[in-house]
């Protein structure tokens, strides 16, 4: 193990950087957070997806920007503003399709972020915030997806949005006049599309960033979990430095930094040559503008939200279908006292988690297939199925994390 | 390395499987088989366009002299072949009809084509102007959407021309269609392979800067 010195946390006397430490703490924040910040050593494949989803909304938010310089937020002329943006504005095309794809990006790079979480056992003590304040993030996150998709003022933008926000009206008593207020009109119109836009550009980002700087703040509070979930600074060398730990910065920035190119190699792919994603990213119907006297055929949200939406539609009572997709993203919440195993990593732990997980993640998997097709009989069975599957995970897990027969865990990482 | 592939190709999987285009047609679509690249075709198709469907349809989020600079014109030629130089350049390409008119005539109001091609694909098109069909009664309507408004306006070229001057009449109004559909596309085609070039030589440098940087990390 190489030996690490523990860096001063004060700029040299005389020195412009000293100037600037004497009034605002520089150094001592780069230290603390990125130079000093020690991280385990083994981290793998999944640990690059925190650092991408980073990466993502930067795009998101520089992409964003742009386009908001030529998008015009209203019924009449929204759809038409895309047009112009994909024609007529220089590279106006590509700002918009980092942004189109940088949206389906973003949930492929938090879901496999959420599974990491999962395999590693990372929301577990003492990382509960650093987990509670992530989920908060993905709500956060969905309901940014959500209104921008509004935004483009489409057929699958407009009735996406009314059949979700109709599921306000499904809450008792109150529900019809939330739905409306949702809206602010007795239907989706240029009102709610004017406050989708504020809420798109400027409210949420904002949410998310505050909530971005508290996931990275209680993360580096409590310290980064490992794939072998073993705590690193239990075990320090004489001078106080988890002897299983490296400093983020040279050691994870220059791997961080393959991973991103890595990812950004994968996203040109997408963004180049198929940025419609096969319908799965800009869906067909989208590219005929809005027309509230005119019901699409087969109506489905973009594929993020069709797990949720499969879950939906395989409870026959709507409210209790609200209920459940509600209960869906949840239960997730719970998940550091659901699961009561000690032992973090599933490497170490018993064969009962490891068929939860894969159960858990195979219903999630078809459960999002099957929210993009349309609700026959025999898929609506299959829907309720998997969706029975889905809450199992956390019904069971309680019970079968108490006494799990687990391996040893060894003392340092591997 | 193995498990990082298969998840690599689980990520990958949701791009490769395309949504099937809901709503039944008619009959199969026959393959456009029109080509981007084909000039020529594209030329053709806009002059097609401009004498046999601008009658009824617009392409309103097109611009005469984009179409110019794209498919080899220069802005008189746009505007003398497609719109008898009723037009300025700066103009978008909108129906010759008056408003009003088609309501009376057809019932209805003949959509925007710009984005046709996106909504349903050039084989959609190719196949709905070829498939034309006069019923027992002797009108004429469509395999691919019965009862159609639209009247065969390619009849003439059916009757006069042969099979394959049709065809190739249909497919270059597609050709057309998919052009004005995103007419970035050739550039987003050939802009990406050389972003991604480029992309694998710093992730070659990346990869050889964090191997350098990881030498003292011993596991």
């Amino acid at each position: 193990m190489s030996e690490f010195e523990k860096k001063e946390n004060k700029a040299k006397q005389g020195t412009l950087l000293a100037w600037f430490d004497k009034r605002y703490p520089l150094v001592s924040t780069w230290n603390e957070h990125v130079g000093e910040y020690y991280a385990p050593k083994n981290f793998n494949f999944w640990y690059f997806f925190g650092s991408l989803a980073l990466l993502v909304l930067v795009n998101q938010l520089v992409t964003g920007v742009w386009l908001t310089m030529s998008y015009k937020p209203s019924a009449a002329e929204a759809f038409n503003s895309i047009e112009y943006i994909m024609r007529d504005v220089d590279w106006g095309w590509l700002i918009r399709y980092m942004h189109s794809t940088g949206a389906s990006a973003f949930f492929i790079v938090v879901y496999l972020h959420m599974m990491r979480g999962l395999l590693y056992g990372s929301y577990k003590e003492p990382r509960e915030l650093v987990w509670i304040i992530g989920m908060l993030l993905f709500l956060v996150l969905m309901a940014e997806a959500f209104m921008g998709y509004l935004l483009p003022w489409g057929q699958m933008s407009y009735w996406g949005a009314q059949v979700i926000i109709s599921l306000f009206g499904a809450i008792p008593v109150v529900g019809p006049d939330l739905a409306l207020w949702v809206r602010g009109d007795f239907i989706i119109s240029d009102v709610t599309l004017n406050r989708f836009f504020a809420l798109h550009v400027i409210a949420l980002p904002l949410v998310l960033l505050i909530l971005v700087f508290m996931h990275i703040v209680a993360l580096h509070q409590v310290g980064s979990n490992n794939p072998d979930g073993v705590e690193i600074k239990k075990i320090k060398n004489d001078k106080g430095l988890p002897m299983d730990g490296i400093p983020f910065h040279p050691y994870y920035s220059v791997k961080d930094s393959m991973g991103a190119v890595f990812f950004i190699t994968l996203f040109a792919i997408v963004m180049f040559y198929m940025p419609e994603g096969g319908g799965y990213f800009l869906e067909p119907p989208n590219f005929e503008p809005a027309n509230p006297l005119k019901t699409p055929d087969h109506i489905a949200p973009v594929w993020y939200f069709t797990p949720f939406y499969a879950i939906l539609r395989a409870i026959p009572d709507k409210f209790l279908g609200v209920v459940a997709m509600g209960g869906a993203i949840a239960v997730l919440f719970a998940m550091p006292w659901l699961d009561r195993c000690k032992v973090k990593s599933i490497r170490y732990r018993g064969l009962s988690f490891k068929l939860l997980l894969t159960m858990f993640v195979v219903s999630f998997v078809v459960l999002g297939w099957l929210g993009t097709q349309p609700a026959t009989p025999e898929l609506t069975k299959l829907a309720q199925i998997f969706t029975a599957l889905y809450f199992m995970f956390f019904l069971v897990l309680p019970f079968t994390s108490k006494n799990e027969k687990t391996k040893p865990v060894p003392e340092r990482v591997q | 390395m193995k498990k990082l592939l298969t998840i690599l190709s689980l990520c990958i999987l949701p791009f490769t499987a395309t949504v099937q285009a809901a709503g039944g047609h008619g009959i199969e679509l026959k393959p456009a088989q029109n080509n981007l690249r084909d000039q020529d075709s594209l030329q053709r198709g806009a002059i097609l366009f401009s004498n046999y469907c601008m009658a009824c349809h617009s392409v309103k989020y097109m611009r005469y002299n984009r179409i110019a600079r794209d498919i080899g014109w220069t802005d008189d030629e746009v505007v003398s072949k497609m719109a008898y130089g009723q037009n300025r350049v700066v103009d978008t390409v909108e129906t010759r009809m008056q408003d009003g008119v088609a309501m009376q005539v057809l019932g209805t109001n003949p959509p925007d084509l710009s984005l046709m091609a996106r909504l349903k694909g050039t084989d959609y098109i190719y196949t709905f102007l070829t498939e034309y069909y006069q019923n027992e009664k002797g009108d004429w309507d469509n395999h691919v959407l019965k009862g159609t408004a639209m009247p065969n306006v390619l009849e003439g070229i059916q009757r006069h021309a042969t099979p394959e001057e049709y065809e190739q009449a249909a497919r270059d109004i597609s050709n057309f269609l998919e052009y004005v559909g995103e007419p970035a596309k050739l550039q987003r085609l050939d802009m990406g392979w050389k972003v991604i070039a480029f992309l694998l030589v710093l992730l070659l440098l990346t990869y050889l800067l964090k191997k350098e940087y990881w030498r003292d990390i011993k596991h």
